[in-house]
């Protein structure tokens, strides 16, 4: 606090001599940045609330026409959307629930052995890299019914083979499993870090209270974690309400809309059904949820200063 | 009785580690596999593919779907548009990102202005690119901007510059402001020691941020998706989606596509592993 403080008046003093450039300098820096980002997401934001209330024909020389709150009003009578809603609820509350079960799970149980293994570490975090769309036809090849490895060891198991991402109660499982696969390394290694910079004195102390260890791990590492813990569960949240790159290559939102998500409905709606106006409602749904969501969390976990 | 409790604690100790290596093994062998699989089935003939039970090493290897994809077929194209569009969007972020990131962790404003503008650039990272497809559809359509790898650097700026205005913010804050006050006293102005002093010692974080940007917008889907239908300005994942139709998955063009698409990745995946928390955390979490 006091270096920035320092800074500051050092600036302050040598900006009254200098032009006016130097003496704008604080606001020179930040105003690209901020311009971009403003025509960047609050013109789409204002203008989404345009489209929103007109019925957009996809032939660009017929008039939009205004309807007011129609389309926010078929929000509520969309049996469509609400699937989409629920679809994403359970996609994200389950895949996050198991990513970080899974990553703060083996992050405990390697802590000691793995920390200095830089390279393990790194092979370990290729999943979470590779583009969305390999991983989505890595996944399709090892699912694939017929010819897929997966059924290959259902069968030596002798348990019966299934229709994986084409199975109407399996669908979502699979797209769960890979989401899976590619993310619980991101919780695993914030974890690991977070981890690494536990302090050892509360341990020391617990250890000469004889404290049990799964009241250490309650009461000192828990409490510890948590802003670590914070910002990796308010990035994959995020991440998770804008999955589409796996439910497009891997089910295309089938079978009977089982893993029809928000996303993808948007998607369709906008494309497929040629209603731009009602995917804007449907969209500004999700900025509003989203914008509740991680203000939520960015606040209560003081992840700004 | 010292000597028992002993022996237990180191036998329980022994067993602990064998176990942690047991698990170590197991994950790696998990997320290697799916990655293996399809570099093994890139190199299959299609007949070898579709084998019952699988063929778990290609025994007739062959570079077929590789010149199916990158010669007959445009993957080419589709790589070297995702190469520029990354290159392209990531100079944009890295540069304004850098130059707001210094300002936010340095300068001082009025009204907690430095707090709600890195609040409100952390709340643009987090918003779902599908709530912006609409209306940047609309605009570039509006602009006669569709199908050009502009549309795309603008799109994709949109997440990257938040990003890097994060990361850069981040590293900043962990350099001692001294040097640059020293700098201030020796005459230079505050510009010169953001450019002279500061900049320099922050290059490994200016490096690390430029490749998680390269990352980000080269693994990119939806928006390219939308914005992109031909070949001169379509990237390489739209390229793979391409080949799973409806009818029929082209399954040995994607893998070979599908495996060159990762080979940058993990080689970029190796060059910042030092930064690989701070950059997945948006700066948040120091490695």
């Amino acid at each position: 606090m006091l270096k920035k403080g320092k800074s500051a008046a050092l600036f302050e003093i040598g900006g009254g001599f200098e032009h006016w450039a130097e003496r704008r300098l604080r606001y020179l820096m930040l105003a690209p940045a901020v311009v971009i980002l403003l025509a960047l997401t609050i013109f789409p934001s204002l203008y989404m609330f345009y489209a929103a209330v007109h019925r957009i024909s996809p032939n660009p020389e017929l008039p939009w026409q205004f309807v007011g709150t129609a389309n926010f009003a078929r929000l509520f009578s969309d049996g469509q959307f609400h699937v989409a809603l629920r679809n994403t609820a359970v996609f994200t509350i389950i895949a996050v629930s198991l990513e970080f079960a899974l990553g703060l799970g083996l992050a405990l149980l390697l802590d000691k052995y793995i920390r200095r293994l830089t390279f393990l570490k790194t092979v370990l975090m290729i999943p979470m890299m590779l583009p969305p769309i390999a991983v989505a036809i890595t996944w399709k090849l090892i699912y694939e019914p017929q010819f897929g490895v997966l059924n290959e060891i259902m069968y030596r198991l002798g348990l019966p083979t299934q229709a994986w991402a084409g199975d109407v109660d399996l669908a979502m499982l699979s797209i769960i499993v890979a989401d899976v696969w590619q993310w619980t390394p991101f919780i695993f290694l914030l974890m690991l870090a977070g981890l690494a910079s536990l302090p050892v004195e509360p341990y020391e102390a617990a250890e000469l209270d004889g404290a049990s260890s799964w009241r250490q791990f309650w009461d000192l590492t828990i409490p510890f974690l948590k802003p670590v813990i914070a910002i990796a569960l308010l990035l994959r949240v995020m991440d998770a309400l804008r999955l589409f790159d796996l439910v497009f290559i891997l089910t295309g939102g089938g079978p009977a809309d089982r893993t029809k998500v928000l996303s993808l409905y948007i998607y369709q709606v906008a494309y497929r059904f040629a209603d731009p106006g009602y995917a804007a409602a449907i969209s500004l749904f999700v900025l509003f949820v989203t914008l509740i969501l991680s203000t939520w969390f960015m606040k209560r976990m003081r992840l700004v200063e | 009785m010292a000597t028992t409790l002993r022996t237990r604690s180191r036998s329980r100790e022994t067993l602990l580690r064998l176990s942690a290596y047991a698990t170590i093994l197991l994950a790696l062998v998990l997320t290697l596999f799916p990655v293996y699989w399809i570099a093994a089935n890139s190199f299959k003939f299609d007949i070898d593919i579709f084998a019952v039970p699988p063929e778990w090493v290609p025994r007739n290897p062959t570079l077929k779907h590789y010149d199916q994809a990158f010669i007959e077929r445009p993957f080419l194209r589709y790589a070297l548009n995702s190469f520029l569009v990354a290159i392209g969007t990531t100079a944009i972020a890295v540069t304004f990102g850098t130059m707001a990131g210094y300002a936010l962790a340095r300068f001082s404003y009025p009204w907690q202005w430095r707090k709600h503008v890195s609040f409100w650039i952390l709340s643009t990272r987090m918003m779902p690119p599908i709530v912006s497809i609409i209306p940047l559809y609309l605009a570039f359509n509006y602009f006669d901007m569709l199908n050009t790898k502009s549309a795309l650097i603008i799109a994709y700026t949109a997440f990257n510059l938040p990003f890097a205005t994060w990361m850069m913010k981040s590293y900043f804050q962990d350099l001692p402001v001294e040097l640059e006050e020293a700098a201030i006293v020796d005459g230079d102005t505050r510009w010169g020691a953001f450019l002279h002093v500061a900049l320099p010692l922050a290059r490994p974080g200016l490096a690390a941020t430029a490749i998680f940007c390269l990352i980000i917008s080269w693994n990119e889907f939806l928006l390219s998706l939308v914005i992109t239908l031909t070949e001169q300005s379509q990237t390489l994942p739209i390229g793979i989606a391409g080949r799973v139709t409806q009818y029929t998955t082209y399954w040995g063009e994607i893998s070979a596509a599908g495996f060159m698409a990762c080979i940058p990745i993990v080689i970029f995946a190796f060059i910042v592993q030092k930064h690989l928390v701070r950059g997945l955390s948006l700066g948040a979490v120091k490695g």
